[in-house]
């Protein structure tokens, strides 16, 4: 089913939860909600599912307007943060509940249950009580309790939260192949933006209650339209500073202090000779030479602090008052106060206007 | 499981001093009580009691009266004292040997130190009296300094066995720890509970009235209850009694209850909120002046406002409608009253559904009928179980409004409930004939009815599967 928030607004008197949000989410297309909290990704999930009412704007389901129709009405299946079963059901009325209010046969019902649970990995499981499962176990049913009665849409509300870190990787691949393999069009929401770019086709930013961005994740990655974007999205976050871009002769170059890179003249053009400039550059996007060396080209520095992440060492660099992220091979030994000469991908540069906040490459 | 049989067989618990001490304690009780108490129920002659220490003829009972004989006073918590000493003494003895375990060395230690407890206490009340007889005083004294030294043994040889115990079992440590975090409640249940409901049933053996009071009282067994199942007003006042707790309970102190809160509830807050107040009105309104707004109410024309409603009807000549159904009154007086109390109860607990719960159902598909049958009212098993409890108990002895409202009438026992009937009984009787121990006998039972009402609740509603099972952590 494809689903269209046409400037969609939430108010309560003078607080604005969602504001103006136009987006479109193609049949099967598994949706992410990204934002830091309280910046209205809930807010628009319970208006598509009915529980909140738009104070403006329309949701549409297919071509049908369905602000007005109830979340009972609307064909949809949740999964929470906080599982949400009901306590006081077995595992088998809580995944039977949406069918028992459909009023399927019984016949039906217990095997339409059977299967979900089967497919889910807790068939064994039907009879226990929520509180006698594991996290992982209640999200498992949780997620039955949504597919059981076939939605045309799916909606996640920051639903592996809860879960310790390696389950978290578990479902996480899981749900994206369910998703995949059903085809059933989904919204999840989340403030992980690694849950957002690895299970997402399109990822829809949110700050504020505005929508920043909606884009499949790696052009997120690559072409972030906003600050906002650039800082949230991507781990490590991307290193921002403030630079000069000046012309020197045929080079075109950002600088501050004692920090330069070489820009590409396609990439600079439009900051070209403006004294303040946000540039953006990624941890992985800075290479780290140990030693003095002699060149002008990037900039001089000392190790601040090294951290080991396995396959690579993230170093926070020390530039005189400008810290750097940048991911380095663990091989290398540094050490604290070791000295270090950057070098910088001029080509992965992004570059900001620090007033507007956009990006002076891709807006 | 071997190391922990070679350990206790080795380091019995009570091997120390403990166990000497609890032998040393019980023998002087002995000596002091059981012998001549038995020896005195053996005989059955009052004159052996003459060649016993003070202590021993208070501990049996034994007065001397002004003329010279002596009376035999059977306050019988004097008899039990001793008795449950002998039981105490029995049990610890059984493990004074080596072998048992060690929580319950330490219990029944503890058990010796209250029955011992309990008998030096009946002693020392009795003592008292039998000290102002000239004959007995110093005597007296003496064995109860003895008592005392007994009693502080004990209490010694059971704390040192506890210690011991606790060290051995940790298991057993923690369920100290567990009952001393429940001590403030014990207490509170045992002062304000425990000790008024012996205290009514030993007056209701008595024969206690106004009639009688300044002479000693006499223990008349199981008189006052004879008379009390034998009244022929009884089925009526226990049929009363049921109607006016059952109707209450469900129309008003639940029913109305769980409407309003539920209605509450799916309003704004704040006119939940206001609804709520209006509905508290009732309950802290001054009895008397809420009984008087409803005779107004229901007076006859042209002061009693339904009545005037009626008269605008078309509807004349109406009577005053207490008397004319002075159940409906009855039901509806104390319903007023009882519903805010669940309201309160049932709102919260339905404000503290998570949010999620209720979103989950709306999903699901669940409409407002079938969220409150399917979500809200299963999570409110608990606040029910309670609120129902509750209620049940405090209607049971509720009669004030009725009292006012009523008084039990119209005619006999038209409204009479069972503690009205006691209070009547026991506090309020024409004349001024107060028959406290005959009134005690009705109080008494009632408060075994209610108690054996809570057991049933609690059956019921399996107040055990309440209790959240361990979870299983497994995936």
């Amino acid at each position: 089913m494809r689903v269209e928030l046409n400037e969609l607004t939430k108010r309560w008197g003078n607080v604005t939860g969602a504001d103006n949000i136009t987006l479109d989410i193609r049949s099967g297309e598994f949706v992410a909600f990204l934002g830091p909290s309280g910046c209205g990704k809930t807010t628009t999930l319970l208006m598509v599912a009915g529980i909140y009412k738009p104070t403006a704007g329309e949701i549409r389901f297919d071509d049908r307007v369905v602000n007005q129709v109830a979340p009972k009405d609307r064909n949809i299946g949740m999964v929470f943060q906080s599982y949400a079963l009901y306590p006081h059901m077995s595992v088998r009325q809580n995944i039977g509940y949406p069918l028992k209010l459909k009023k399927s046969p019984a016949s039906e019902m217990e095997q339409r249950v059977q299967r979900v649970a089967d497919m889910m990995g807790i068939g064994h499981l039907l009879d226990r009580r929520p509180a006698q499962l594991s996290g992982g176990q209640q999200q498992r049913v949780a997620l039955g309790r949504a597919l059981v009665k076939e939605p045309s849409l799916l909606l996640f509300d920051e639903p592996l939260s809860n879960l310790d870190a390696r389950l978290r990787l578990t479902m996480r691949s899981e749900i994206k192949r369910l998703q995949l393999d059903l085809g059933i069009t989904s919204i999840y929401v989340t403030h992980d933006q690694v849950e957002a770019m690895t299970m997402a086709d399109r990822i829809a930013v949110m700050q504020e209650g505005k929508l920043q961005a909606y884009a499949p994740p790696n052009e997120l990655y690559e072409r972030p339209r906003t600050i906002f974007i650039a800082g949230f999205v991507g781990n490590p976050p991307m290193n921002l500073f403030d630079v000069q871009v000046l012309r020197e002769g045929e080079r075109l170059l950002a600088r501050r202090q004692n920090l330069e890179i070489e820009l590409p003249p396609e990439r600079g053009g439009r900051a070209a000779g403006k004294e303040e400039i946000i540039a953006g550059v990624r941890p992985e996007d800075i290479s780290l030479i140990p030693g003095a060396a002699g060149s002008s080209e990037g900039a001089q520095g000392e190790v601040f602090v090294v951290e080991p992440l396995g396959r690579d060492n993230l170093v926070d660099v020390r530039i005189d008052d400008l810290h750097l992220f940048v991911l380095a091979d663990p091989r290398q030994p540094l050490k604290i106060g070791d000295p270090v000469r950057l070098h910088f991908d001029g080509d992965k540069v992004q570059l900001f206007d620090p007033e507007t906040e956009l990006s002076l490459l891709w807006t | 499981m071997s190391t922990n049989l070679t350990e206790s067989a080795t380091q019995p618990l009570g091997a120390g001093r403990g166990r000497w001490l609890l032998l040393a304690a019980g023998l002087v009780l002995v000596g002091c009580f059981i012998l001549p108490w038995l020896s005195f129920v053996i005989t059955a002659d009052q004159r052996v009691a003459l060649s016993l220490t003070g202590l021993q003829a208070a501990t049996i009972g034994l007065v001397e009266t002004t003329d010279g004989g002596l009376l035999y006073r059977s306050s019988f918590w004097l008899f039990l004292a001793p008795l449950a000493g002998v039981v105490g003494l029995a049990l610890g003895a059984l493990n004074l040997f080596p072998g048992r375990s060690a929580p319950w060395q330490g219990l029944l230690a503890l058990f010796i130190s209250v029955a011992s407890a309990v008998a030096v206490w009946g002693a020392f009340a009795a003592s008292q009296e039998v000290a102002q007889k000239e004959k007995v005083a110093v005597e007296a004294q003496w064995g109860l300094s003895v008592a005392f030294i007994a009693l502080l043994l004990l209490l010694v040889g059971a704390l040192i066995l506890l210690r011991e115990a606790s060290s051995q079992k940790p298991a057993f440590r923690a369920a100290l720890d567990a009952l001393n975090f429940m001590t403030p409640g014990t207490v509170l249940v045992i002062v304000f509970f425990f000790l008024p409901a012996i205290i009514l049933f030993i007056l209701s053996l008595t024969d206690l009235s106004s009639a009688n009071f300044s002479e000693p009282w006499t223990y008349v067994g199981f008189d006052n209850y004879k008379r009390m199942f034998s009244d022929r007003f009884f089925p009526k006042i226990l049929r009363n009694t049921f109607q006016y707790v059952a109707l209450t309970l469900l129309f008003f102190n639940v029913g109305l209850a769980l409407l309003l809160a539920l209605l509450t509830a799916h309003v704004s807050r704040r006119v939940g909120f206001l609804f709520r107040l209006l509905w508290l009105l009732p309950r802290i309104t001054p009895s008397v002046v809420y009984i008087v707004m409803w005779q107004r109410i229901a007076q006859q024309p042209p002061y009693g406002i339904l009545n005037q409603f009626l008269g605008w009807l078309g509807v004349e000549n109406q009577p005053y409608w207490i008397p004319e159904a002075p159940w409906v009154f009855v039901v509806l007086v104390n319903g007023f009253v009882g519903a805010s109390f669940g309201m309160i109860i049932f709102t919260s607990a339905i404000e503290a559904i998570p949010a999620d719960l209720i979103i989950a159902a709306k999903v699901d598909g669940a409409g407002d009928l079938a969220l409150i049958r399917d979500i809200t009212l299963p999570l409110l098993r608990w606040p029910l179980l309670f609120v129902v409890t509750y209620q049940t108990l405090s209607l049971l002895v509720s009669f004030e409004y009725i009292l006012l409202l009523t008084n039990g009438g119209p005619g006999l026992f038209t409204t009479e409930v069972w503690a009205l009937t006691a209070y009547k009984r026991a506090l309020q009787t024409y004349f001024g004939s107060n028959q406290w121990a005959y009134g005690a006998a009705w109080g008494f039972v009632l408060v075994l009815i209610g108690a054996i009402l809570s057991v049933i609740y609690l059956r019921v509603f399996r107040f055990n599967d309440l209790v959240q099972e361990p979870k299983i952590d497994v995936l």
